[in-house]
């Protein structure tokens, strides 16, 4: 399992790439491989307005339905389109090809951990 | 887990890196490493074939010479259409009509045959035969302690499974079967599954269960969980009890009349089911393909021009059709209803009512 340095993490197991004021998610190594084969990704809309802590985005795996919460608040700018025809890319490639949406950051932010603190939450 | 029983084959499912989960009593895997998805093409495939380990299932002796009598009785199938060497299909029914199970009927002779049943349903199922078994000259046996149960399913099955037993399974026509030894031990063989392949199952003693296991996987055998085994069986719209089939349900709304033989003779639930068949159901399980993308759950509702009208009892991605497939039932006014659709996160996904199987079936009928 892999835990980038460059990352900030959620303990809802999402990750977040902050780039100026553009922070992109995507779910964690740990929650792709808890959840199994994703088969389907419910992406949220261009423009939305996101709350720090709301779930805006859906995972499916073939057993499961979960949602992803928004690390940081702020207006979703893109959305990873290519998740609706290859939505197993959030198992192969959770960190890169995997992510979901690129939100425009309205400063507020819920708990970000550093990847140490993560790796240790991980372990408890 | 500590309270959970354990197949003979548990050891080799945490060696293999199974995923274990708690299902009907039993720690039983839901997945190996390779995910559930690989583990459904593996059994789909043009050149498939998967081993399941399903020995939570039970398996009850019946034997005496009033044997028949006591089936005729008791299920809702017609056994007296069974010749030896032949498997039926057929429902155990309470009083009132609705499921107390579904089982498969092994006939071996006129006074003796042999039930595969629900695992989560075996103690109630037991119970039920002891107490009608008073009335008829028979015996009845739970052998599900000592029993393993294999399936092995998929396009290449009978090429895997050939070398290694004494028996032509050419012979075995769909829904037969025969009897091997294998390492000096009698081993029931049948041309049946719950995948929609062909394929067969193995009963076999405990003693045999870990060579047998390592044998076929040896051969090319993928090893196959339970998440699998659920999307392959709902895709082909085989009932499950507890989903399809309850003590709520009879076979008027699962659509099971088929394996309900209201003109054999008294049975029991026989005259509930008649009088439902009569009065016509208020719901019928039907199967529905999704048009737009989402994927049904259980327990989603069905809605027609916005109205509950009701509700998905199984449901799932079809990696086949790429699209989101599910059984449901529906209230009878609204079977021909051209504009259903299932509510997924306060959506209404459009959805087509379509005949299962979803994909086609490959098992060797006839």
């Amino acid at each position: 399992m892999t835990i980038p340095a460059d990352l900030k993490y959620t303990k809802e197991h999402e990750w977040v790439r902050i780039d100026g004021d553009t922070a992109t998610i995507g779910i964690t190594d740990h929650a792709q491989e808890a959840l199994g084969d994703i088969v389907f990704v419910e992406l949220p809309e261009v423009g939305r307005q996101l709350s720090p802590g709301e779930a805006f985005a859906v995972v499916e795996s073939v057993k499961a339905v979960s949602d992803v919460y928004a690390p940081v608040g702020g207006e979703v700018i893109e959305v990873n389109n290519l998740l609706e025809s290859e939505p197993e890319k959030v198992n192969t490639d959770a960190y890169g090809e995997g992510w979901i949406a690129k939100v425009r950051m309205n400063g507020d932010t819920v708990e970000l951990l550093d990847e140490a603190t993560y790796t240790t939450y991980l372990e408890e | 887990m500590s309270e959970l029983a354990k197949t003979p084959l548990y050891d080799e499912h945490v060696a293999l890196g199974g995923k274990i989960v708690p299902f009907a009593g039993f720690a039983m895997p839901v997945q190996y490493p390779a995910g559930a998805l690989k583990e459904y093409h593996a059994v789909r495939a043009d050149d498939g074939g998967g081993l399941f380990d399903i020995s939570h299932m039970g398996q009850i002796r019946v034997r005496g010479a009033q044997a028949l009598d006591f089936l005729q009785y008791v299920t809702s199938n017609d056994v007296a259409r069974l010749v030896d060497g032949q498997v039926q299909y057929a429902a155990l029914l309470n009083d009132d009509g609705t499921f107390i199970d579904d089982i498969t009927t092994y006939r071996l002779a006129e006074d003796h045959y042999y039930l595969c049943v629900n695992a989560a349903n075996r103690h109630k199922d037991v119970a039920h035969l002891k107490a009608q078994a008073a009335h008829f000259d028979v015996h009845i046996e739970d052998e599900s302690e000592r029993t393993t149960l294999l399936a092995l399913q998929g396009a290449r099955a009978a090429s895997i499974l050939a070398p290694w037993v004494n028996i032509d399974l050419g012979a075995i026509g769909y829904y037969r079967f025969a009897t091997a030894d294998i390492e000096g031990r009698k081993v029931m063989i049948s041309r049946t599954g719950y995948t929609g392949e062909d394929g067969f199952e193995l009963y076999l003693p405990n003693a045999l269960a870990v060579s047998c296991w390592r044998a076929l996987l040896a051969r090319g055998a993928a090893p196959i969980g339970l998440a699998a085994r659920d999307m392959l069986r709902t895709e082909m719209g085989y009932a499950l009890y507890g989903h399809e089939i309850s003590d709520a349900v009879t076979p008027v709304e699962a659509g099971l009349m088929w394996i309900t033989k209201l003109d054999k003779g008294a049975f029991i639930g026989r005259d509930a089911v008649a009088a439902r068949l009569a009065q016509g159901p208020r719901q019928r399980l039907i199967g529905l393909r999704l048009t737009e993308r989402g994927i049904p759950r259980e327990h989603y509702r069905v809605l027609a021009e916005g109205r509950p009208v009701g509700s998905v009892t199984s449901g799932m991605f079809s990696p086949l059709l790429g699209t989101g497939v599910a059984l449901a039932y529906v209230d009878s006014e609204h079977l021909a209803a051209d504009n259903l659709c299932v509510e997924i996160r306060n959506r209404a996904i459009p959805a087509e009512r379509v005949r299962p199987p979803f994909v086609r079936s490959r098992v060797k009928k006839g």
